[in-house]
């Protein structure tokens, strides 16, 4: 029994920390601070008891006459677990400074991003479509709040507007799949849905399969490939940087945790006629997300469109996963990665954003290097990281993406994400350009301010963690240090779990 | 110190002490001494791996451990005849091009330059082919921010470009690799991307391997630069600081080299053979096209741009050559160019910092104002040109040897071509520095006694070197012979 409540433990905690963070909102003598403490409070619980597990081989489904089968407790879903919950912490802590400067922060933000970490663990752990489907519509519903949080923001109506309308129709999608699919089977639990496609011929799967296509829809919508990447760059740029950050790190790791669950399982099985169609859609998106950055002018869309060509990259490992179970790995590293390295390069706008208040454009990062010589040298971490440069854990992911890939057979599909990346060496570059080899745009606000404060010092925190993933394990020769098979072997057990009867 | 500790340490002494130096607020000064010192360092461990080499064929100061144990990715490093030659070359020239750079630079600069010494000797020293990827990438990252920064004229545009061009080389060269480890596991069912280990694969097809061996060769041709790849080198030359135009002329530039016969005549030993005929060819049509592009050139430092650029071919033409001369003679160019080229960049630094020019008709009259500037940069002019008497004149024998041996034909052209490098060095040499200067002297001063000091164990270098070759050529040549025993000959065969 408490065994049992302790593998929910951090699932729960974030639901208490949101209802409590929502009851404090209420008041008005608590100020941003204060939320924040308690959101964090809460998040390091809730991350202590996830990690309380984190070295074990565990699959079980407690309280298993109450959610039959709904839901399960794995090393897979601890994972997942683990990174959501230092994704969202680290966001709100890097937000600090930029919380307090804006005013249309409230108590409600922390309340919500907390309910929507729970979506996405609940997501993580799901073992059944409906499960699945309540998590991510608890998750978006929070996001839509999110997008829509910065009043001062013109484009926000837009940004809200085309998220929730757009979000919803293809949510509809996914119940319409699962529809589709309990007709076909009786059933709605991905495992036993998984059982049905294997003992079936065929002939006697279309409705299953276009059930299938349909919850693929809802993914790629949501990790934005082609053809539905359309909605990312006006959300991304109406949407409070923090909540942008958010949805581009955090909620994609959960939509994957989801999916390659599914996949992982074999309820998804992409060897069939998808894999034409996904390695279409990779080709393409790689190609629509390095042009949308390249034409770009502000750093926040520049960045947007990145996250499109690193969701194709991801893709890449996806479709590699029907050849190949380790692509797998490499799939979740690169998450890891790109969350690490997204999560600094998105904070560290908001904080200049915070500071100057005009920092949005290449401009406006003229003279950084001068002006403020460790954030640019963070950022300059960041971009490396992005561009996947060696020495950053961005290099070792793509490393591993790449791999994999060739090794499941598609060597052309990889050399086309390689030209992606020899693009974005140009978009990424250019900003390290701006800062370094241009001098100070003259009459900007440049009163001094101390940059010790929680903020930075998270930034710093994340691009150590760049730099560890990068070259860590080679310091590690001469001090002893953990190296980054150890977050590969946790991956590898993550993904053993999912095996187990 | 244990005796393997010891490459680990010149390659991360530096770097190290960048990172130290960028967290402190010492004076620019303190700053510049102790990057100085860093490299006196790293020169003496050196000496110390040069001294206790044996002239052998294989690896020496192996250090070997795991570092992504998942796909078999080592921390391996080692040196051999060609990479402590090439080692040597670096650690002397860093510290000297230090003192010809005294004065004037910012903190940043010299941070960069230390961690450009890392970038190389680590790309040097490399034998498992992520970690010499790791290392050839980021030693690509301190050169984007000295020209950017430090640069002059159309700087951000020569940057990006040279950054994104040379990238997108490696990268390519990276698919290559990552395909290599691949057909490594598939045959052998264990990761592996040692160099050793990579040249038993035998499982590759004959179109793989030609895919292969040019994804590789594509971004060594960019780096050295060989024809038609070499569209970076003017702008980049032209407008980078003189310490990045240093190292990238001296140094990075015989790292392409150095990579296509560390890694591309192991692994590919049939394919180098088989193209051995059209390299050759376009080495040394890129020793006459280079040599005529450099005839035109009004800016100096572009026109040793393209000098350079026509050297490097040679140096290529000799390696392709696929024998014992033509190989020697090649690394043996390696030094001399470096050291003469090297050399001349500097000097050609002082000579913009001082004066303000650098274009060859507004310049004139240095002879007079600054005789000892003029010898120096003669001495380093004739080892470029290969006079007699100078190192560059044995190593441009050796490789119209190893020419002439391959194909007699493209021997006596590769000998009759050499001659244009005389002709646009002299005819620059004669305008530039020796006639007297239309509309008034220049400002320009004499060398200071540190510069002298600097660019002496340089000239001894120059004809010692020239004349009494024996003792440098021993240390590479068991390894050439080895390569070729080893490599060259089943290429042959296949």
């Amino acid at each position: 029994m408490i065994e049992e409540l302790i593998y929910l433990m951090p699932i729960i905690t974030v639901l208490v920390g949101a209802l409590a963070l929502m009851f404090q909102s209420m008041y008005e003598r608590y100020t941003i601070k204060d939320n924040i403490i308690v959101a964090t409070i809460f998040l390091v619980i809730a991350l202590g008891f996830a990690v309380f597990h984190a070295g074990d081989l565990f699959t079980t489904k407690p309280f298993n006459d109450i959610f039959n089968n709904a839901i399960v407790f794995d090393t897979f879903a601890n994972f997942f677990n683990i990174a959501l919950i230092c994704g969202t912490l680290s966001i709100i802590l890097i937000g600090e400074y930029y919380a307090k400067e804006h005013s249309y922060f409230k108590g409600e933000f922390y309340s919500i991003i907390l309910f929507a970490l729970f979506g996405m663990m609940l997501l993580a752990h799901a073992n059944e479509l409906i499960t699945a489907y309540i998590a991510l519509e608890i998750a978006s519903f929070s996001v839509y709040i999110l997008v829509g949080f910065d009043t001062q923001n013109g484009k926000r109506v837009e940004a809200v507007f085309k998220y929730l309308v757009l979000g919803s129709f293809i949510g509809a999608f996914f119940l319409l799949g699962t529809v589709l699919i309990y007709g076909a089977t009786g059933t709605t639990n991905i495992a036993q849905v998984a059982e049905f496609i294997s003992v079936n011929p065929n002939d006697k799967l279309l409705l299953v399969f276009i059930g299938i296509t349909m919850i693929l829809f809802t993914f790629l919508f949501k990790i934005a490939t082609f053809p539905f990447q359309s909605w990312v760059l006006d959300v991304y740029r109406g949407s409070p940087i923090l909540v942008t950050a958010f949805m581009a790190s955090v909620f994609k790791i959960a939509i994957f945790s989801f999916f390659l669950r599914a996949i992982l399982t074999d309820f998804i099985t992409l060897n069939t006629f998808w894999e034409d169609a996904l390695i279409t859609l990779t080709v393409i998106t790689l190609a629509i997300g390095s042009w949308l950055a390249i034409t770009q002018n502000i750093v926040k869309k520049m960045l947007a469109g990145s996250s499109i060509v690193h969701t194709g990259y991801m893709m890449l490992g996806i479709i590699a996963l029907g050849e190949n179970i380790e692509s797998a790995y490499s799939i979740m590293f690169y998450l890891i990665a790109y969350l690490l390295s997204a999560l600094g390069a998105f904070g560290l706008v908001s904080h200049v954003i915070a500071d100057t208040k005009v920092r949005v454009t290449y401009d406006d990062f003229k003279g950084l290097g001068q002006e403020r010589p460790y954030l640019a040298a963070l950022m300059t971490i960041f971009m490396f990281s992005l561009a996947g440069i060696p020495s950053t854990i961005g290099f070792i992911a793509k490393f591993y993406i790449f791999t994999e890939a060739i090794n499941a057979g598609y060597w052309y599909l990889t050399v086309f994400a390689i030209f992606a990346t020899a693009i974005s060496i140009y978009y990424y570059f250019r900003l390290i350009a701006m800062m370094y080899f241009y001098p100070d745009a003259a009459d900007l606000n440049t009163e001094k301010t101390s940059d010790i404060r929680v903020s930075t010092f998270m930034l710093g925190v994340v691009a150590l963690l760049v730099v560890w993933g990068g070259i860590g394990s080679a310091i590690g020769f001469f001090f002893p240090i953990p190296s980054i098979d150890a977050i590969l072997s946790m991956v590898e057990l993550s993904v053993q779990s999912l095996f187990l009867k | 110190m244990s005796e393997t500790l010891i490459l680990s340490f010149i390659i991360f002494l530096p770097a190290v002490v960048a990172f130290i130096l960028m967290l402190t607020t010492t004076k620019i000064e303190d700053v510049r001494n102790f990057a100085f010192v860093t490299t006196i360092i790293t020169l003496i461990l050196v000496m110390k791996i040069y001294l206790n080499f044996e002239p052998q064929g294989e690896m020496q100061f192996v250090t070997n451990v795991s570092w992504i144990t998942k796909y078999g990715i080592n921390y391996y490093i080692g040196v051999d005849g060609f990479s402590l030659t090439i080692l040597m070359l670096i650690a002397i020239l860093i510290p000297t091009s230090y003192l010809l750079l005294w004065e004037g630079r910012t903190k940043g600069y010299w941070l960069n330059m230390l961690l450009i010494q890392t970038g190389v000797t680590g790309t040097l020293l490399s034998l498992d082919i992520i970690l010499f990827y790791f290392f050839w990438e980021t030693m690509l990252l301190p050169i984007f921010l000295i020209i950017g920064i430090y640069g002059t004229g159309n700087k951000v545009f020569s940057t990006i470009k040279v950054t994104v061009y040379t990238m997108a080389g490696s990268l390519l060269m990276f698919v290559a690799i990552v395909y290599l480890g691949v057909s490594f596991f598939n045959e052998y069912g264990h990761w592996s991307f040692q160099y050793d280990d990579l040249t038993t694969l035998s499982g590759l097809g004959a179109n793989e391997k030609l895919y292969l061996f040019f994804a590789f060769f594509i971004a060594f041709m960019i780096k050295i630069p060989i024809f038609p790849f070499h569209t970076w080198i003017t702008g980049t030359y032209s407008d980078a600081p003189t310490g990045a135009v240093f190292l990238l002329s001296s140094i990075m530039a015989k790292l392409g080299v150095y990579a296509v016969v560390r890694f591309m005549i192991p692994i590919f030993p049939d394919t180098f053979v088989g193209f051995s005929e059209y390299f050759v060819f376009i080495g040394i049509f890129g020793l006459i096209y280079f040599g005529i592009a450099a005839l035109m050139q009004n800016d100096i430092k572009k026109m040793f741009a393209y000098s350079s650029a026509s050297h490097l071919s040679l140096i290529a033409a000799g390696i392709f050559s696929l024998n014992s001369y033509g190989i020697n003679g090649s690394l043996y160019l390696i030094i001399a160019h470096a050291i003469a080229t090297g050399g001349l960049f500097l000097l050609i630094g002082i000579l913009h910092y001082q004066t303000g020019f650098k274009t060859i008709n507004d310049l004139g009259g240095i002879a007079k104002k600054a005789p000892i500037f003029t010898f120096m940069f003669a001495i380093m002019l004739f080892s470029n040109i290969g006079l007699p008497g100078t190192n560059g004149f044995v190593s441009e024998l050796l490789i119209i040897f190893g020419i002439y041996e391959f194909n007699h034909a493209m021997g006596y052209v590769s000998a009759v071509t050499v001659l244009v490098a005389a002709s646009f060095m002299l005819w620059m040499f004669q305008r530039a520095i020796l006639q007297e200067r239309k509309g008034g002297a220049l400002p320009m001063k004499d060398l200071k006694l540190k510069e002298i000091i600097a660019l002496t164990p340089w000239v001894i270098l120059i004809f010692v070197m020239g004349i009494y070759p024996d003792p440098f050529i021993d240390k590479f040549e068991p390894t050439v012979t080895y390569y070729i025993n080893n490599f060259l000959q089943i290429g042959a065969t296949k």
